[in-house]
């Protein structure tokens, strides 16, 4: 039995891992990715001979990475997915919790006293003609397989979206060799009176904007073309890669009609990141709908703990607000865990992390209200005939049309998931729910989170049956 | 068809791994993932409806990456480190 239990080694993760493990207490984490650093610190695997990759502009990830990776107290099983929380009682008749495991050797519970989800964020999912096509990619994929694994994707690529990661990765891709087609943001150029309500968030953060502008003097120096008030509207397979479609947007991001065409190997999407919560859902957490911090986020306290009785939550799945927040979040979390397990409770660190969350977050406020995506003129992109809606069980957009149509009383995702298995397949959900939940809010002049969210199950993401064999043994 | 392309690095070392019988090289701390992009795989697997895939997301949530190894159907390439003598096979209709 551990003391505590992450899922998620990334800033947040590995913040809450040092301040609890710091009081003596035993930590365990489990993270799908081969290393320590969550997706913003993706590095080159161990095996290639350095440590350490690029983590610009976070001066304090080194540090960080290191005083977790050689921590006594902390246990790391990495390649591993938590696939459901447990609760039950363990042979004294103590209640317990449990992360059911699944990793490349089989299955296995893990027990702690306290949980942590830091489970991060995923790139949102917008739905047009032509998503599912073989070279259409997300701005996370592209950039991870650039950071850990040295890999350029294709050469010709189109970059569509309209959260600012774009104009970094954009710069990223130029380091590698990349030919930039074009650069198409959803939103407008933004004007005076808004820069002016962003200065706020610029104490603190100059390195995250001189990264920023390193990226656009790039950009202007490769003469990239970058066209404001523009969205992806469909994607073609051609003989030589993919043909798409950019079409002009209005300020509320609905379609004009006038586009143009570009030929591209990749095409990258990037309108933003939804928290991944499919975990804090099954294990019952009361969730939260915030548009801005990217959809469905977990309800919880100022000690950062969850609806449900000793789960916590940390990082994205509060509200996606960038790494800096994220480890000051991990660290909040961490100290009233210790204090929760019994150690007194830190209180200068508390006030120092404290007034970092705090600066962090006049960054991250800002950032969000400048690049929310406008969910449901996005979703419309998806109205068209045959478009692909649930990647997985291929329900197309006339299915979700028809269930709309034939029962006016539909108006949660659930109920349309149990009309046409949309939701239902092996992402469990998380590439259609949001386009779903506000075609829904569409279709009966309601809003999105009146559509509710999916209900999430063990296994939360699907394993081999030999797993659950394993879970079972005692 | 668009290839991925290897940039420069210091990689592990060689190793061989078949991919539809074909064989791959790739180099270890790899994924599977990376190592079939580099091939030019065009199609990690074929939907019930026909349709081929390739990874999407690259962090282990969108299964669309999704191979059969050494047997084990619905294996993430992106999230399976390659090793030498591996069977990958396209995964059907998943």
């Amino acid at each position: 039995m551990h003391d505590l239990g992450i899922v998620g080694a990334g800033p947040a993760g590995m913040a809450a891992a040092l301040a609890v493990a710091d009081m003596g207490f035993s930590v365990i984490v489990v993270d799908e990715q081969a290393r320590a650093g969550g997706q913003i610190f993706r590095r080159p695997p161990e095996a290639w001979g350095e440590r350490h990759g690029v983590y610009r502009p976070y001066a304090w990830a080194r540090d960080l990475i290191e005083r977790f990776e050689d921590h006594p107290k902390i246990t790391a099983a990495f390649r591993a997915t938590a696939f459901g929380v447990l609760r039950g009682n363990d042979k004294d008749d103590r209640a317990s919790l449990e992360l059911a495991v699944s990793s490349p050797d089989g299955g296995q519970r893990v027990s702690a006293r306290r949980l942590l989800l830091a489970t991060g964020a995923y790139d949102m999912p917008v739905a047009f003609p032509g998503w599912t096509l073989p070279g259409v990619m997300t701005a996370g994929a592209i950039q991870s397989l650039i950071k850990s694994q040295k890999l350029l994707s294709g050469k010709r690529v189109v970059l569509a979206g309209s959260h600012p990661i774009q104009l970094i990765l954009a710069g990223q891709l130029l380091d590698a060799g990349a030919d930039i087609v074009e650069i198409a943001l959803a939103r407008d150029l933004p004007g005076l009176k808004e820069m002016a309500r962003g200065l706020p968030a610029v104490p603190g953060h100059v390195s995250i904007f001189t990264e920023a502008v390193r990226a656009l003097s790039k950009i202007m120096r490769h003469g990239v073309p970058i066209r404001w008030r523009t969205v992806v509207s469909e994607a073609t397979p051609e003989d030589t890669g993919l043909r798409v479609r950019l079409e002009t947007v209005d300020p509320s991001w609905l379609g004009t009609g006038e586009s143009h065409l570009h030929e591209a190997d990749i095409l990258v999407l990037g309108y933003g990141f939804t928290p991944s919560t499919e975990l804090a859902r099954q294990a019952g957490c009361e969730m939260k709908w915030d548009s801005a911090g990217g959809g469905w986020t977990v309800l919880h306290d100022a000690r950062f703990q969850s609806t449900a009785p000793d789960i916590f939550v940390a990082g994205e799945p509060t509200g996606v607000a960038g790494a800096e927040r994220a480890w000051a979040e991990g660290h909040i979390a961490g100290l009233f865990i210790a204090a929760s397990l019994g150690a007194k409770l830190d209180d200068r660190a508390l006030s120092h992390s404290t007034r970092r969350l705090i600066r962090a977050g006049r960054f991250s406020d800002v950032m969000q209200t400048m690049f929310e995506p406008k969910r449901k003129a996005l979703a419309e992109l998806s109205r068209q005939d045959e478009t692909v809606i649930c990647r997985c069980e291929e329900v197309r957009n006339r299915q979700i049309e028809d269930a709309l149509q034939n029962n006016p009383f539909i108006q949660s995702v659930n109920a349309v998931k149990l009309e046409c298995r949309s939701g239902m397949g092996v992402c469990q959900g998380r590439y259609c729910e949001g386009t779903v939940a506000a075609r829904i809010g569409n279709a009966r002049e309601a809003s999105i989170e009146a559509s509710g969210y999916y209900n999430a199950h063990l296994p939360v993401k699907p394993v081999a049956l030999q797993v659950y064999r394993d879970i079972s043994k005692d | 068809m668009f290839k991925a392309q290897r940039l420069k690095a210091n990689r592990g070392r060689a190793l061989q791994f078949t991919f539809e019988g074909t064989t791959v090289t790739a180099y270890d701390g790899e994924t599977v993932a990376t190592a079939l992009l580099a091939a030019g795989v065009t199609a990690f697997n074929v939907t019930r409806g026909g349709e081929p895939r390739m990874p999407f997301c690259n962090m282990g949530t969108c299964f669309d990456c999704a191979v059969c190894v050494n047997g084990h159907s619905l294996v993430r390439a992106c999230l399976t480190d390659v090793s030498s003598g591996m069977q990958v096979n396209r995964q059907e209709g998943k």
